[in-house]
């Protein structure tokens, strides 16, 4: 139980202009599960990147099963029995579960030749060894999330792997979901005696499935504890460095008249799906309304309606009074409408573009910004722009650099920045702190908050379900496109939890 | 005299000029597969093609044999391919600046040598590549007079399609292939360098689009170079490759249906004027390509009205 | 931050013709042509009368035209690569106006005839746009094939409906009156008063892609469309227009080559002009006023070339070689450049912490 199956001494892993990992010393035993947890960017996938050969270390020793890596390369690793489940999963869409099982080390029939009959014995034998239901010849893009966390799981056993790295593996499932994975992670922790790295931040699930926790803060390793002697309340002051105290959001004024309101909304999703299935809610002013829902039951799509970024099959979206229904975002922006998308590179931000430019947009033909129409006031409009990258605390090379060169939390500050100083009376907001440091979102908190009380009508949108419950005023739950629940004043994260399964009735349907 | 069309649109010498046509396409449109399923979009393949034709010419005129040319050509290939990936994949260079500069390059290469080494007015009648006859194919009515008697790249074509299809679909390095365009990521995490699959897959399209540039001319042409003669077909060969999804197999059918088109054009130069005619292939290119947008759309509409739970 | 990018864009623009210079004497020494002597008649051929020089300028404005052009779809992520055709159709086209309208004012006859040629090149550059926006399908393939359409189409009408009257002359159409040809800035050759048209366009389009909210909403929409269409810009509208507004710049070259300098139509109008153009466009980094600078530069070389063709029998193709791989070389030092730094950069982060631990145990 206590023979080491890795050891990490010294081990640092500098990218250019960020040192990931800082002196990392560590030892995982064999038969365990070990949590590591820490913020966004503290340095555990880069550490589990080094421990699966995608990153050489910059300096310092790792050892696996007592062997010292020299080559650091997945191949190595994997030679080594070293399987890791990445948080965007490694498989090939279009090839089959057996398929992407075998990758790599492909059965073969003659000396040149693939043979499909063989993977898909050896994947139906992996499936009963380790009761990992799933049919090897299905195609993986037709596969749920959670059976391709499977398919993953099950390419690292067909590797030999004994020691299993997971990263962040619970954050796009439900909680049956999770409920399943854990009694896997048990069951080949105490049949096979494998060793389970498993990468998180959500606290709960450490006290519930690992042995020992490691907590990282910005690149070091800051302490390593027996899971049975630690609380929430430790853990999360050893991630943030100090006391966990959130700053009371003051909440002040009522709510008003109604500012968005949704009607029997039908949306599909790119693959032509319904998404939101005739689905009707009202925001009113003065209120936030959060959405609770795991991630693709059609809360994307919701927003994306709303706010004309995606057709309307069907229904009603009105906005300040107004039907916005089909318009599109420039239409409905001039109705009063801002919005804070979900996915800040592909939508909210001009990569390639400076500064400047990302926090003028939709400003550009302002009387302000422009001589007579014709000419750009240049001045003007960088006035503007060093006002607000001050206001709003960005920090980075300035306005005339490239947005793709800020971290991410400062990228999100420019969307914040640029959406918030419209002053619309209805605010979308969408994963407002995803990949943020922990000063920005306190930050973006108090913004929103502001908003609020200021008599916008805000929804909210978010992953991080701490989040909606310290900012919303009213949760709705959302399961494959419907309402399946709405609350108001004390939240209960059980109620809640069954509302973003579906509830109760639907869980009896389907069994 | 529309019967006079008909018959001389649907006769043997139609389908089998359908053959000569497609071909080269078809031959390019293989090399533009491999690229395709590594992940490169390969808009170079008319510049490909063109220095086939002329080191293929080339080669013959130096040491007087077709088989001397066809070699010249597959080295060629090679260094054109490693060029290429060099490029693409090693100095991640903009894929449509690449492609669009190997063309104009080609183009003004073989130009130049063309003109230094023989003269404005080109070259002719160097040894050529063998037109295969296979006895007893001839008693076949109508067949028989499509399928032989033509030139041998038409026939190892067919064995290309044949391997090439295998290839991909049937050998695990054809999975390695797909899976380096498809999800670069899952085959370094499986310990195999993608770049080795996607420079692999650039040099096998140079040797293809290659032996398409010397079957136009050593083969088609009868040892002839013409100035500009891939004509735009790397870029047919392209859509065939979108068209077919890089299915080796489909895309020969696809360079079939633009070679039908093409000898149809030639048929019909009889009764209207050959630069209309010449036009109905790459009409019937912008077609497909069209259709293949359309055809993808609709399909995901069913789909998604198959697995939606309940219409809205 | 700015000039310091600009320097590096010259050193590597000089360094790559440097090269390219030289793989070019290594391709004319191996076809057997005296390098020195061919660069020395390329040279001569520039510059030798003020005929070539006014030919200079007449070529130098349609790569600065059509490298315009080609920019004008990349800023808002639409690659033209049918300038050709539209070039073609609009010069057959401007042309035939012109032969229809005969007998009248040039004061009728020119506007006539540019914005018959200014509407066919932007028509024709509406389908490939129109396709690529509403249908989605890839530009690149479609416009190169408009390319061999319309020059097989104009072929046509050359040799058939709008065909010179004179049984010697094939594949032409009529000749121009010759009161709509422009006149002449340097007599004998192709320099008309077409350049002053040109230098207004050139200005305006600089204008307003880099001085207006328009040019701000084109860059936004060619750098991320969906940003662009999220902050409320009509992205589908900017593009389509952007496209149509590339190709009626084509289809006025074509007018200007006819009624400049060829005052008929005949496939000689254009020899892949928008190729070249376009190739400018690339070396320049789609920037506008790079493309006018290197136009002038591309330009020598080609009518260098040209005239080492005729006093020295080197096929003038050499150009378009060295072209192309001042390109290959631009394109390898950013590459090179890029793996150069990053490793460097390695190595700097492996030596802070080795500073800082040397520090820690001290």
């Amino acid at each position: 139980m206590d023979e080491i199956a890795v050891r990490f001494e010294h081990v640092s892993m500098a990218f250019p202009g960020v040192l990931a990992n800082d002196d990392v010393t560590l030892d995982v035993r064999r038969g365990e599960v070990f949590a590591l947890v820490g913020e966004n960017g503290a340095g555990k996938s880069t550490l589990m990147n080094v421990l699966y050969g995608i990153n050489t270390p910059t300096d310092g020793r790792v050892f696996i099963a007592g062997r010292e890596v020299t080559d650091f390369s997945p191949r190595t690793a994997i030679g080594l029995g070293v399987g890791m489940v990445h948080q965007h999963f490694m498989l090939v869409p279009s090839f089959t579960v057996a398929q992407n099982i075998v990758l790599g080390r492909e059965p073969r029939r003659g000396r040149a030749f693939f043979d499909n009959a063989a993977a898909e014995s050896t994947t139906r034998r992996l499936v009963a060894e380790y009761g990992l239901e799933v049919d090897p010849s299905e195609p993986v893009e037709e596969l749920s999330v959670g059976l391709q966390q499977r398919v993953e799981i099950l390419k690292t056993l067909y590797r030999g792997a004994e020691i299993l790295i997971l990263d962040e593996p619970t954050a796009v499932l439900t909680p049956q979901e999770t409920e399943e994975l854990f009694a896997v992670i048990r069951r080949v922790v105490r049949e096979k005696n494998m060793t389970v790295i498993i990468i998180t931040h959500k606290l709960y699930e450490v006290l519930a499935i690992s042995d020992r926790v490691g907590v990282m803060r910005k690149g070091q390793l800051v302490g390593v504890r027996d899971t049975s002697q630690v609380d929430e309340q430790t853990l999360a002051s050893m991630m943030v460095g100090r006391p966990v105290l959130y700053d009371h959001l003051e909440k002040t004024g009522a709510p008003g008249d109604v500012l968005i309101q949704v009607e029997d909304l039908t949306v599909r999703d790119n693959r032509e799906l319904t998404a939101v299935d005739g689905l009707s809610l009202s925001v009113r002013a003065g209120e936030i309304l959060g959405i609770a829902a795991v991630e693709g039951n059609g809360q994307s799509e919701l927003i994306e309606a709303i706010t004309g970024m995606r057709r309307i099959e069907a229904g009603r979206v009105t906005i300040c009074g107004r039907d916005a229904t089909g318009l599109d975002p420039g239409a409905i922006r001039a109705l009063g409408l801002a919005h804070v998308p979900e996915d800040r590179l592909a939508t909210g931000v001009s990569r390639n573009g400076t500064v400047t430019d990302n926090l003028l947009a939709g400003r550009q033909r302002e009387k302000r910004f422009n001589r007579f129409g014709l000419a750009r006031r240049t001045s003007t409009i960088q006035r503007y722009a060093r006002e607000l990258y001050e206001r709003f605390d960005i920090r980075g090379a300035g306005t005339d650099s490239a947005v793709g060169d800020l971290s991410g939390g400062n990228m999100q500050k420019v969307v914040i920045a640029r959406e918030f100083s419209f002053d619309s009376p209805v605010l979308i907001i969408a994963q407002p702190t995803r990949g943020v440091d922990v000063g920005a979102i306190e930050f973006i908190h108090s913004q929103i908050i502001a908003r609020r009380n200021a008599g916008c009508a805000i929804l909210l949108c978010s992953a991080d379900l701490d989040e909606v419950f310290r900012l919303a005023d009213r949760i709705v739950t959302l399961y494959e496109g419907k309402i399946t629940g709405e609350f108001t004043g004390e939240f209960s994260k059980d109620e809640i939890g069954l509302g973003m399964t579906g509830g109760r009735r639907d869980k009896e349907a389907a069994s | 005299m529309l019967e006079d069309i008909l018959s001389s649109v649907f006769s043997p010498g139609t389908f089998n000029q359908m053959l000569r046509s497609a071909t080269p396409v078809a031959l390019a449109a293989l090399g533009g597969a491999m690229t395709e399923h590594a992940g490169i979009m390969n808009i170079g393949m008319d510049g490909m093609i063109l220095m086939g034709a002329f080191f293929g010419v080339l080669g013959s005129y130096l040491f007087g044999s077709a088989a001397a040319g066809v070699a010249l050509v597959l080295a060629m290939g090679v260094v054109v391919g490693l060029f290429f990936a060099l490029f693409t994949v090693k100095f991640r260079s903009d894929e449509f600046i690449i492609g669009t500069a190997l063309n104009t390059f080609a183009l003004g290469l073989t130009s130049f040598l063309s003109r230094s080494i023989f003269g404005t007015a080109g070259t002719k009648g160097n040894p050529a590549l063998p037109v295969v006859h296979i006895p007893g194919l001839d008693s076949i009515p109508f067949l028989g007079q499509v399928l032989n008697d033509n030139s041998l790249f038409i026939y190892l074509t067919w064995a290309l399609v044949l391997v090439m299809w295998l290839f991909v679909y049937r050998t695990p390095y054809g999975f390695w292939l797909r899976a380096s365009g498809e999800k670069p990521e899952t085959l370094r995490t499986a310990g195999i360098a993608p770049e080795r699959m996607k420079w692999l897959a650039s040099i096998l399209c140079g040797i293809l689009c290659g032996l398409a540039g010397a079957h136009l001319s050593l083969g088609q042409l009868q040892g002839t170079f013409a100035e500009d003669m891939a004509n735009s077909r790397g870029y047919i060969a392209f859509a065939c490759v979108i068209f077919s999804k890089a299915n080796p197999a489909v895309a020969y059918g696809a360079a079939l249906m633009f070679g039908f088109f093409d000898a149809i054009g030639l048929r019909l130069q009889d009764y209207v004027s050959s630069d209309l005619t010449s036009t109905i292939p790459y009409v019937i290119t912008i077609v497909m390509m069209v259709y293949v947008v359309v055809r993808s759309q609709r399909r995901k509409r069913r789909a998604g009205r198959r697995l939606s739970p309940r219409q809205g | 931050m700015k000039k310091r990018f600009h320097w590096g864009y010259l050193g590597s623009l000089c360094a790559s013709v440097l090269l390219a210079f030289a793989i070019g004497a290594v391709i004319l020494a191996i076809a057997g042509f005296s390098p020195l002597k061919a660069y020395a008649a390329m040279v001569d051929g520039a510059f030798s009368n003020a005929r070539h020089i006014g030919d200079w300028l007449e070529y130098a404005m349609v790569l600065c035209l059509t490298g315009l052009a080609c920019v004008l779809g990349s800023r808002v992520g639409i690659f033209n690569v049918g300038g050709e055709g539209q070039l073609l159709l609009g010069a057959v086209v401007g042309c035939q106006v012109g032969v229809w309208l005969a007998g009248r004012s040039a004061w009728i006859v020119l506007p006539a005839a540019a914005l018959a040629a200014m509407a066919t090149g932007g028509l024709y550059a509406l389908i490939p746009g129109w396709l690529k926006v509403k249908v989605k399908v890839n530009e690149v393939i479609t416009t190169i094939m408009l390319n061999t359409i319309a020059a097989s189409l104009c072929q046509y009408l050359a040799k058939g409906p709008w065909k010179n009257p004179n049984k010697n002359m094939v594949a032409a159409t009529a000749q121009l009156d010759s009161r709509y040809w422009l006149s002449k800035l340097i007599p004998g050759s192709n320099l008309s008063t077409a350049i002053l048209a040109a230098v207004v366009i050139t200005f305006l389009t600089w204008y307003v892609m880099e001085k207006t909210s328009t040019g701000y909403e084109m860059k936004l929409t060619g750098q991320n469309p969906r940003f662009a269409f999220f902050s409320g810009i009509k992205t589908d509208r900017i593009v389509i227009v952007c496209m149509v507004i590339s190709g009626a710049m084509c289809g006025l070259v074509g007018m200007f080559r006819v009624y400049g300098a060829e005052h008929l139509y005949r496939s000689s109008i254009s020899n892949q002009y928008y190729f070249e153009g376009l190739t400018v466009a690339m070396i320049a980094g789609y920037q506008p006023v790079t493309v006018i600078f290197l136009s002038f530069f591309f330009a020598i070389l080609k009518i260098g070339a040209q005239g080492m063709e005729l006093t020295a029998g080197v096929p003038n193709q050499i150009y378009l070689i060295i072209q192309t791989v001042i390109i290959f070389f631009m394109a390898a030092e950013s590459g090179v450049f890029a793996s150069l730094r990053a490793s460097s950069q390695r190595k700097k982060a492996r030596a802070d912490i080795r500073r800082k631990e040397g520090r820690d145990h001290a």
